[in-house]
């Protein structure tokens, strides 16, 4: 594989990973405690950073290393997801997508990335640590505890060996500090860094102290030594935080280790009577946490919080040496009882007596440390997935399907021509016999034909999930924006649809949903007056009726109001006021399809911004659906989508008209019928005739087309009219001759021709002319 | 802005770039008494620095600037 074919393959795989790990994060959102979800997140992660380990792209390797390192902490349970961590790496993961995108461009990432990539990296590494720990003593319990287990309890965190280098001095006179060490590769001077210049440079530098990484060489080997392989550590002390740090060290981050020194002084001086005061009130609190404990019934957060406090507490008590670890044994849900039990155990020096008297025997026989379970999830589990394992999955250019489409399509219209070339053997080359035998060979070679259609047509059916998965992120950010607590709820998603018709449904769903946010549904204090639950409800529902897909969206919001929108119709002058006030409710919610209308006053950059519901149903018609709202006001709206299944062959009328062919769909046909001359009735430019007691407009079809020829009469003197039916009425084309029904698979114009909005598409006949399909609707508007 | 070999020591002064590292440590070998002078020395590149700490001369005067100094007098 080249260069440039191995891009484009990491290019792919990087979009998979990405649209993966986008999935993931919302679900981990909603359910934050599921191994499974953070072991797959976690996965997918990895991936991605090796990936992009192969093709040198620092800067997206360093954000994803970031975010991976952050997603390892809370896969191992040291580190609580939040709304916070998931904003970041939704942003980080945004931020990657775009540096795909300009690989995928360019073959590399714009100069430049460096810096914005660094930011993103050090936004996700501050999260890594938590918010720092609180400057002054705990003189409450204090229940915000930083995320991070590692900053909090000084002594139970250990100090790293390497921070013994520098003066024990220096490093208690700056608590809160930040030491670093770097360890610098032993190439690094042939890259041209210089790593004692890097460290000299630091921001807030406090202290620096170098050793060597190996011993140095003694005496005799000291000849062959090589200079340029570097062998320096360097570690410093900084007040600055450790971002700055970070950044300043940025290019070579992964040789870089920081800690954090401990805000307040380990153990409280003994002899002096601030302290003494400390302890008196950090045994109180003990006591207050027994006695919380204590107390039945207890919830499960009392218990949280008050093991929080008493890990905090034991930095200020002078505790066991193993107290802080048997806190750690205990598994994260345990009961009040055995977190009780082990506080008893450990009642700190000058407290205040406990009311029940109880000393339980010793902490350690009572809880026996199923610690296993709890121990992080063994590495990467490489298990395949069971489901997958039945039918194997190919990953397929678009491109080559479509075609594969296309030849099939064409395969389809040249049997046609078997039948004609029968029948001219027998009529013009007399020949039966043969014509008996091309018509039996057609019928074999028809029948694999359509088989042939059938399974391409199944081989472009996607799922509609795929274009439901998108919304997930769509209603999480829109409904942060708003202010709104808004779920989404997706139900069959595994329906199929064909490809063409999901993925223009893309914009107009959008569009709907967004509507439902913005008007729809209310702020939560609105709602819970309403009595409803304060989180409002979006359901996306897919499901298959015979050969239509229907989609229907529906939320459990304010609906449509038929008063402001009979208002607003009146308002922006597409109803008369008289005929407005006539109309029934239902009929008024149907107001909002006209064009031109946006009940919105405020235009926020959501919606109402001209793309109003009649440009949905505009794109819906155009893939032969159709939409109907229902709403009913108070309790929410839905929309109905009906799609067809596939885009499979169209039945068409052959016309002729001005000796040009033209195809009518024939689900749009009322029926055909010749009329009399006399039978029609000219009234200045408008011409009608009566069928079937009802009066219908008759239009020319060369008129329409500007063919500029008057419609030809029969030898009786009737005119040919084909009845289509356009809104809720029929209108009669008048045209030359009627040629017949055929199957034909239509293809819509492309290119320059696709405003031609008057024909549906195009079609190869079987004698290998192109056919042009009308769209009736678009003709006669 | 370099190292000046002089009878008894090595004079870094000034700047004292990556290059000069090799030739340091060579001329610090062959020495029966090897010995620096950084009074003047204003900065030198990391793998100076590490020849200064792999080859351990006895440093007749210490460097002003106070980083360097440090590291240099904890050696």
């Amino acid at each position: 594989m080249n260069q440039t074919e191995l891009l484009d393959q990491f290019v792919l795989e990087a979009r998979d990973c990405l649209e993966a790990i986008g999935h993931r994060l919302l679900q981990v959102e909603r359910d934050p405690h599921d191994a499974d979800l953070l072991n797959d997140l976690f996965r997918s992660v990895h991936t991605l950073k090796g990936n992009c380990g192969l093709f040198d792209f620092k800067p997206l390797e360093r954000v994803v290393h970031a975010g991976e390192d952050l997603l390892d902490r809370v896969r191992s349970g040291s580190l609580a997801y939040g709304s916070e961590l998931a904003d970041a790496l939704l942003e980080a993961m945004d931020y990657s997508a775009r540096l795909i995108d300009q690989i995928e461009q360019h073959g590399h990432i714009e100069p430049g990335a460096e810096e914005v990539s660094a930011r993103h990296a050090a936004a996700l590494r501050a999260l890594l640590d938590g918010r720092p720990v609180a400057a002054t003593p705990p003189a409450e319990p204090t229940p915000a505890m930083p995320p991070s287990a590692t900053a909090a309890a000084g002594p139970a965190a250990g100090s790293p060996d390497w921070l013994q280098v520098l003066d024990a001095a220096l490093l208690a006179a700056h608590p809160g500090a930040v030491a670093v060490r770097y360890q610098p590769e032993p190439g690094c001077f042939f890259k041209g860094e210089d790593p004692w210049r890097l460290a000299c440079t630091a921001p807030g530098i406090l202290g620096l102290a170098v050793r060597g990484q190996q011993p140095w060489p003694p005496g005799e080997d000291q000849a062959h030594w090589d200079c340029y392989q570097c062998n320096l550590e360097l570690v410093l002390l900084s007040s600055a935080p450790q971002p700055y740090l970070e950044e300043h060290f940025r290019c070579v981050i992964e040789q870089v280790v920081c800690h954090v020194l401990p805000e307040a002084a380990q153990v409280p001086d003994p002899g002096g009577t601030v302290s003494a005061h400390l302890l008196a009130r950090a045994s109180e609190l003990w006591a207050d946490q027994l006695a919380l404990l204590a107390r039945r019934p207890i919830a499960p957060g009392t218990v949280l919080s008050a093991r929080r406090t008493l890990r905090n507490l034991l930095a200020w008590t002078a505790p066991a040496a193993d107290a802080a670890r048997a806190l750690e044994a205990l598994p994260d849900a345990a009961p009040a009882e055995a977190l009780l039990a082990w506080a008893r155990a450990l009642v700190p020096a000058g407290a205040p007596p406990e009311p029940e008297a109880s000393a339980s025997g010793p902490a350690a026989s009572e809880f026996d440390d199923p610690l296993a379970a709890a121990g992080p999830a063994d590495g990467l589990r490489r298990a395949e997935d069971p489901t997958a394992g039945h039918h194997k999955v190919l990953k397929v250019a678009q491109e080559k399907v479509d075609r594969l489409m296309d030849l099939i399509g064409e395969m389809v219209v040249a049997k046609n021509s078997l039948p004609y070339l029968a029948q001219r053997a027998e009529e013009v080359f007399q020949q039966r016999e043969l014509a008996r035998e091309i018509k039996a060979q057609y019928t074999v070679i028809n029948r694999i034909a359509e088989d042939m259609q059938h399974a391409i047509m199944q081989v472009r059916m996607l799922p509609v999930g795929t274009v439901f998965q998108r919304f997930g992120r769509l209603v999480r950010d829109i409904s942060k924006k708003l202010g709104k607590q808004v779920q989404l709820v997706i139900e069959g998603e595994d329906t199929e649809a064909d490809k063409n018709v999901i993925e223009p449904l893309a914009d107009p769903l959008i569009h709907i949903i967004r509507n439902s946010l913005d008007h729809g549904i209310c702020m939560p204090d609105a709602r819970v007056r309403q009595g409803k639950p304060a989180t409002g409800t979006i359901r996306i529902a897919a499901r298959q009726e015979s050969d239509r897909v229907i989609i229907e969206i529906s939320d459990d919001g304010a609906g449509v109001d038929p008063e402001r929108v009979r208002d607003k119709a009146v308002q922006r002058g597409l109803i008369p006021a008289d005929r407005a006030a006539s109309l029934t409710d239902e009929e008024a919610v149907q107001l909002i399809f006209l064009p031109g209308f946006s009940t919105a006053d405020t235009i926020s950059d959501l919606s109402g911004r001209g793309v109003g519901m009649d440009v949905v149903r505009n794109a819906v018609e155009r893939i032969n659906g159709s939409v109907q709202l229902s709403s009913r006001k108070g309790q929410g709206m839905t929309v109905r989508l009906s799609l067809p299944l596939s885009m499979a062959v169209t039945n068409v009328m052959v016309v002729e008209s001005a000796g040009r062919r033209f195809g009518v769909p024939m689900d749009l046909i009322v029926e055909t019928v010749r009329v009399h001359g006399d039978d029609v009735h000219c009234f200045k430019q408008a011409r009608t005739t009566v069928l079937r007691g009802r009066i219908v407009a008759l239009r020319a079809l060369n008129d329409l087309l500007d063919l500029g020829a008057e419609p030809v009469r029969n030898g009786d003197g009737e005119l040919a009219v084909l009845v289509v039916r356009h809104c809720a009425e029929s209108v009669g084309l008048l045209v030359d001759h009627f040629l017949g029904a055929s199957d034909i698979i239509l293809k819509p114009l492309e290119g320059v021709l696709s405003g031609l909005t008057a024909f549906a598409g195009t079609a190869l006949m079987g004698d290998g002319g192109v056919l042009m399909v009308l769209n009736p609707k678009e003709l006669l508007s | 802005m370099t190292i000046r070999y002089l009878k008894r020591h090595a004079a870094l002064e000034g700047v004292v770039s990556v290059d000069e590292a090799e030739t340091l440590a060579q001329w610090l070998l062959k020495q029966k008494h090897p010995a620096v002078h950084l009074g003047r020395c204003e900065h030198l590149h990391g793998a100076v620095l590490q020849v200064l700490l792999a080859l351990r001369p006895r440093i007749a005067a210490l460097p002003d600037e106070p980083l360097l100094r440090g590291v240099l007098a904890a050696a």
